[in-house]
């Protein structure tokens, strides 16, 4: 009896679900037609395109708000809000037609699932009308939601999708912002060739996921032209509770250079595990995990001569000036401007990171592009970017016109020295030298820092 | 020979780790094992734990040993807490209720975490030196996660034989009715049984920091819910000895498999520790159903 209720009682909620589904899709498609109607007259007097008269620009998109990405996440949103700021505060909004309209952005929390995702981006299409879609952080995600842009053929353009592979599917509508991933640890090995040409051996220790694999690759074959000995090339699963058999094995191989990483918690286990070992290299570079102040708080003097690669650091020098002397054109704010919007938006005790730039780094090449295209046609956008050359506080744009895959934009090496980061190449971006070989782990228990 | 000195120092790994997913397990097992509820948001209890050794370290610079008992107030409380107020309605329900129940409540535990903590990932470093075997090094830290592990779980194993309360608990497990009749208040064998469940779990927590005292965040627990499921099976659901010896044998697995694995050209290891870690389950399984030390099957 009991189990008949509840089942009517299930049935009941599903069916009352479905029906307040329709109906609130029924309004929200019909009132569409009626100001299409109604703006006809106004647009017909300007012969050329037949574009309804559009009030706002939607940039859809979902963020990992919560779940495993949910630092990131946050960080994305807050550099998405500080871009906003500036485009719509001071620029005045986005040139569509010859007007400045407002450029807004829709974003559903993913829950850093790739479940998720794609029924999000097809509601952002189609209920929520975006107009650009803001792929997801992470390169599994954006491979995720890839195939709903490319079936509504809407622009989609990757804050935090750096896999190479996303590039390599024929995607018509896709385009990268950041660097992608097979230059993340490519600084690290032209630093050490330019200084110690001694040092041959290479170890790589990395996590077995997409965003990973393609880092290893790149930094495998850049290891090889330089003419690096690759000693070592092993994966971990992902969530490892323990490194020791790996370590151990690496540690036998004895390298010169460390180079390893995957996301914040398998990177700060590697680093301690390694201490723990007491596995020393000349020069250790982790992506991810070490950009962020945690790192350094969770490991103390440990974290010292850590180096890690980043797509943006606090105080790289990509400014008005530097455009000029690239020849390049300049847009959106400088960095000092990006500084006090993000504090606006995140309080003043926290500190923009990568996450945060590249996020905003997006939204400005978004709105760059319709700025020059003047419309939010998904084609003309895409051939526009495919032009585009400018540099924002964030760095360089440029595609590869073929592939969306970004060409322009350069990484950063930086490496925990007394406690602060400092960015040690490229040399035209750099704040400090680099400190070479790193403290050992011995000399780091005894409280050594990386600092001359 | 580096091969055998590679496994032999994996080996020793492979049992300190053992030793703490054992104690990680024991709290699931226990409260199955008394009142048949699966708690699926067991890993957000060890979440909870892990914050404690982290935040009296970084806070109060307490010594994470001292965190142990601290952990198990904090979980004592908190199990009779969710007990009065969720489980105790949840007692001979379906299990889909109690298993959604329990769920929502680790869902709710990691987003309080969130809320109040962030989702950055957070670290201690307790640097108490290392010991040398020649073969490994081992931190001293480490060391004191295997010890305590071995003798919380000696402790609990003489409340269980050797007090009354053991001896109700025991009786309630093997006949709830009959236990009743003989005057046993089931509803508060239940209510303590469920909290030491908690408190062990939680306790657990501040030993998985003593050995990986890094990457503390709200989600963390996702990862030793699944592995405390399989050694749980392992171990024969309902006993928690069974879970530490399951426990103990999925660490040395992991990490000795390795070393083996290795020794094949062209394959990935690590990924594949996993895979022998589970047909060996498999394997166990197979001849006999109940795990290592469940009993007789119901």
């Amino acid at each position: 009896m009991k189990g008949k209720i509840l089942l009517l009682v299930v049935i009941a909620v599903v069916l009352g679900l479905a029906i307040a589904g329709c109906a609130e899709k029924k309004p929200s498609e019909t009132p569409t037609p009626t100001p299409a109607k109604k703006e006809t007259p106004v647009s017909t007097p300007t012969p050329a395109p037949t574009q309804p008269q559009v009030e706002k620009v939607v940039v859809g998109g979902t963020l990992s708000l919560s779940g495993k990405f949910a630092n990131e996440g946050k960080l994305s949103l807050w550099g998405i809000q500080a871009a906003l700021k500036w485009i719509n505060d001071v620029h005045g909004g986005v040139n569509v037609g010859g007007k400045k309209v407002k450029l807004e952005f829709k974003y559903y929390d993913d829950e850093s699932k790739k479940e998720t995702v794609q029924s999000f981006y097809e509601r952002l299409v189609t209920v929520d009308k975006a107009d650009v879609l803001l792929a997801p952080y992470s390169s599994g995600l954006t491979l995720a939601a890839a195939p709903i842009a490319e079936k509504y053929g809407k622009l989609y353009v990757s804050h935090g999708g750096a896999s190479d592979r996303i590039f390599e599917q024929g995607y018509e509508y896709v385009v990268q912002v950041l660097s992608p991933a097979s230059k993340y640890q490519s600084g690290a090995l032209d630093l050490i060739k330019s200084i110690d040409p001694s040092a041959k051996r290479v170890a790589l220790i990395y996590e077995d996921n997409e965003f990973a694999k393609s880092v290893f690759r790149g930094a495998k074959e850049h290891a090889e032209e330089l003419g690096f000995e690759v000693v070592f090339d092993k994966t971990y699963p992902k969530n490892p509770t323990d490194l020791t058999p790996l370590l151990s094995e690496m540690k036998a191989a004895n390298p010169d250079i460390v180079l390893g990483g995957g996301h914040f918690a398998d990177g700060q286990l590697l680093v301690t595990q390694m201490a723990d070992l007491k596995v020393n290299a000349k020069f250790i570079s982790i992506i991810v995990a070490p950009a962020l102040p945690k790192f350094y708080e969770a490991l103390g003097t440990r974290a010292e001569g850590i180096a890690g690669p980043g797509q943006w650091e606090i105080g790289v020098k990509y400014s008005p000036e530097a455009a000029k002397q690239a020849g390049l054109e300049y847009y959106g704010p400088t960095q000092e401007e990006f500084l006090k919007y993000f504090h606006e938006v995140a309080g003043e005790d926290v500190q923009p990171d990568y996450h945060a730039a590249e996020a905003a780094g997006a939204i400005l090449a978004i709105a760059k592009a319709i700025d020059t295209a003047g419309t939010t046609d998904s084609k003309a956008l895409r051939d526009t970017f495919s032009k585009l050359e400018f540099m924002t506080f964030f760095g360089n744009f440029k595609i590869d016109p073929q592939t969306g895959k970004q060409v322009g934009h350069e990484m950063v090496l930086f490496q925990w020295q007394g406690g602060k980061k400092v960015i040690i190449w490229p040399p035209e971006a750099a704040t400090g030298e680099p400190y070479y070989p790193i403290p050992t782990w011995e000399e780091k228990e005894q409280g050594k820092l990386a600092t001359k | 020979m580096p091969f055998l000195e590679q496994l032999a120092g994996n080996l020793i790994y492979g049992a300190i780790l053992g030793a703490v997913y054992g104690l990680a397990t024991m709290g699931l097992s226990q409260i199955f094992g008394v009142l048949k509820i699966v708690n699926v948001g067991h890993g957000a209890f060890i979440m909870l734990g892990a914050f404690t050794a982290y935040w009296m370290f970084t806070l109060y610079s307490i010594n994470p040993m001292l965190s142990i008992p601290i952990a198990l107030v904090i979980g004592l409380s908190m199990g009779l807490a969710v007990f009065y107020t969720v489980i105790r309605r949840l007692i001979g329900a379906p299990e889909l209720s109690s298993l959604l129940a329990t769920f929502g409540i680790g869902i709710f535990l990691e987003e309080l975490a969130k809320f109040f903590w962030g989702p950055d990932h957070r670290g201690y470093t307790w640097n108490i030196g290392s010991v040398n075997l020649s073969i490994t090094l081992i931190p001293y830290s480490k060391l004191l996660a295997f010890g305590m592990s071995i003798i919380i779980a000696l402790i609990l194993y003489s409340i269980f034989q050797k007090t009354r309360i053991g001896t109700a608990i025991r009786a309630v497990v093997e006949d709830r009715e009959g236990a009743m009749v003989c005057g046993v208040n089931v509803t508060r064998i239940y209510a303590l049984s469920f909290a030491i469940g908690i408190g062990l779990t939680v306790m657990s927590g501040v030993l998985v920091t003593l050995f990986v005292p890094v990457g503390i965040n709200p989600y963390m627990g996702g990862e030793y819910t699944l592995k405390a499921f399989v050694i749980a099976v392992l171990g024969g659901l309902s006993s928690p000895w069974g879970a530490f010896v399951g426990g103990f044998i999925f660490g040395l697995l992991e990490n000795g498999s390795y070393t083996i694995l290795s020794l094949f050209p062209n394959v990935e290891p690590f990924s594949l520790t996993r895979f022998v870690a589970f047909s060996v389950l498999l394997i166990i399984l197979l001849v006999k159903p109940t795990g290592l030390m469940g009993g007789e099957g119901e």
